[in-house]
């Protein structure tokens, strides 16, 4: 027998100052295969067209559905509504600038973490577009594409205990990109150029280990072994410092 | 208003590399401490002669001395050290406290755990090292008199669980953080740490007992 889905929604537009934040409940039959997208929309269409949320490919693959569902930060594209219970509760992700309700700007801070984290191949090669592309090791290519599946949705920022306690922290995004660049063998990197981006309490040496990154990552990235493998790529660079001779004579 | 002017440039530093390695480093001194410290109690288990054994062969090998020298140096730096991702605002407190509430994420959860019983452990943890190093060579006697005076029983019945725990999601944390423990490795590990903490627990309070039933 189908269930009578019971949605309590974040509601909540920042370009009205006089309107207070509210749970809006909303109630919908559920049917086959409902995803929250497929859930969200018919809420839209038939209930309340002044809903905001965001969605684009309704695949996994772009990101923009990120949302607090009962608690945990999950895409809503990928959530069956026969995985929840009757009752669901959605909020926009935390740390994130809210556009509206369910809506918030990832792109803002994902950008900035981009300059952050110079996230881009460093390279003194000159770019030649007649030449054949540099051929790669296919283990490491692969290695490259496992950290690149990113979809930069936030679900990991908006977990992370760290993030929510401090906003200049970087955070598991970030440093799965710095991670990304440091197997690439184009990028011309030393180990030193990495730790003076991520070798302090904002990058690696901030993070507490509590793993939610790695619990909620609807990609199923390996966050974690990413950032226990820059802890120790950032400590050691750090060590090796410490034993290394000033090139400065006096 | 954004300022785009540059006022000053932060000169790269090692120093939270330093102290990220010091608070590991400390951590596991203090875990290998507790693991020699539980053995030497659980040998009360087999009655206060066998205490009194293991007591002096670690007198012999000297390492009552360097435990009393370089364990309370230990504590206070893994404290101070750990303390810098301790929220002492309130506002941060309510931020992990929040987080935590609306995740329900047990890896979260374990730091708060792990960041109360820091806090306690610091205030009876000092006071039993205190007593105890006051107390000049450890002997069966002594401590069986200590424990049945009063409210120590009390004392660590509330200090014994908060160590182990703390031991415990401690050792947990380094592995994960320092990727010795994989993601692939985890579920097992965990359940190995848990069904571990259970057996030194309960072998623990048992000593605990020992102690507080005793007759020498």
């Amino acid at each position: 027998m189908a269930r009578t889905l019971t949605f309590e929604i974040f509601r909540y537009n920042p370009a009205i100052p006089e309107q207070k934040p509210q749970m809006q409940c909303f109630t919908l039959a559920e049917t086959a295969n409902m995803t929250l997208f497929i859930a969200l929309n018919r809420l839209r269409e038939e209930q309340d067209p002044s809903l905001v949320f965001d969605f684009c490919c309704r695949a996994g693959i772009c990101g923009s559905c990120g949302m607090v569902v009962n608690g945990r930060p999950r895409l809503a594209c990928q959530t069956k509504t026969a995985d929840l219970p009757e009752r669901i509760i959605l909020l926009p992700l935390p740390v994130f600038k809210l556009v509206g309700d369910l809506s918030v700007d990832t792109g803002v801070w994902f950008r900035d973490m981009y300059q952050k984290t110079r996230s881009w191949i460093h390279t003194k090669k000159a770019f030649d577009s007649d030449q054949e592309e540099e051929r790669m090791d296919n283990a490491v290519a692969e290695q490259i594409y496992e950290l690149e599946r990113c979809v930069e949705c936030g679900c990991c920022i908006a977990a992370c205990g760290t993030a929510r306690m401090r906003d200049d922290f970087l955070g598991a995004a970030s440093l799965n990109r710095i991670a990304r660049f440091a197997l690439d063998p184009r990028d011309e990197r030393t180990d030193q150029d990495y730790f003076e981006i991520i070798g302090n309490d904002y990058g690696i040496f901030g993070c507490m280990g509590l793993l939610a990154c790695e619990d909620v990552c609807p990609k199923h990235l390996p966050l974690q072994n990413q950032l226990g493998f820059l802890r120790r790529k950032m400590g050691i660079t750090a060590l090796k410092q410490l034993f290394r001779k000033s090139s400065c004579a006096s | 208003m954004s300022i785009h002017a540059t006022m000053h440039i932060v000169s790269p530093s090692r120093r939270d590399a330093y102290f990220d390695w010091l608070q590991m480093l400390t951590g596991l001194g203090l875990v290998i401490f507790m693991a020699l410290h539980t053995a030497l109690n659980l040998s009360i288990i087999f009655g206060a002669k066998s205490l009194d054994i293991v007591a002096g062969a670690l007198e012999v090998l000297h390492l009552d001395t360097l435990a009393h020298v370089f364990v309370p140096i230990l504590f206070l730096v893994h404290f101070v050290l750990a303390a810098r991702k301790i929220p002492f605002r309130v506002d941060g407190q309510l931020a992990i406290w929040r987080d935590a509430r609306l995740l329900n994420h047990r890896d979260t959860w374990l730091w708060i755990v792990q960041t109360i019983s820091g806090m306690v452990i610091l205030i009876l943890g000092a006071i039993h090292m205190w007593t105890t190093i006051t107390a000049g060579a450890v002997q069966a006697a002594s401590s069986v008199a200590r424990v049945q005076s009063s409210g120590w029983t009390m004392f660590y019945l509330l200090l014994i669980p908060l160590v182990q725990g703390h031991v415990f999601i401690g050792l947990y944390r380094i592995g994960v953080k320092w990727g010795v423990i994989t993601d692939k490795m985890r579920p097992k590990v965990v359940k190995i740490l848990v069904i571990t903490f259970a057996g030194v627990l309960i072998l623990a309070l048992l000593a605990l007992a020992r102690y507080a039933t005793l007759t020498i």
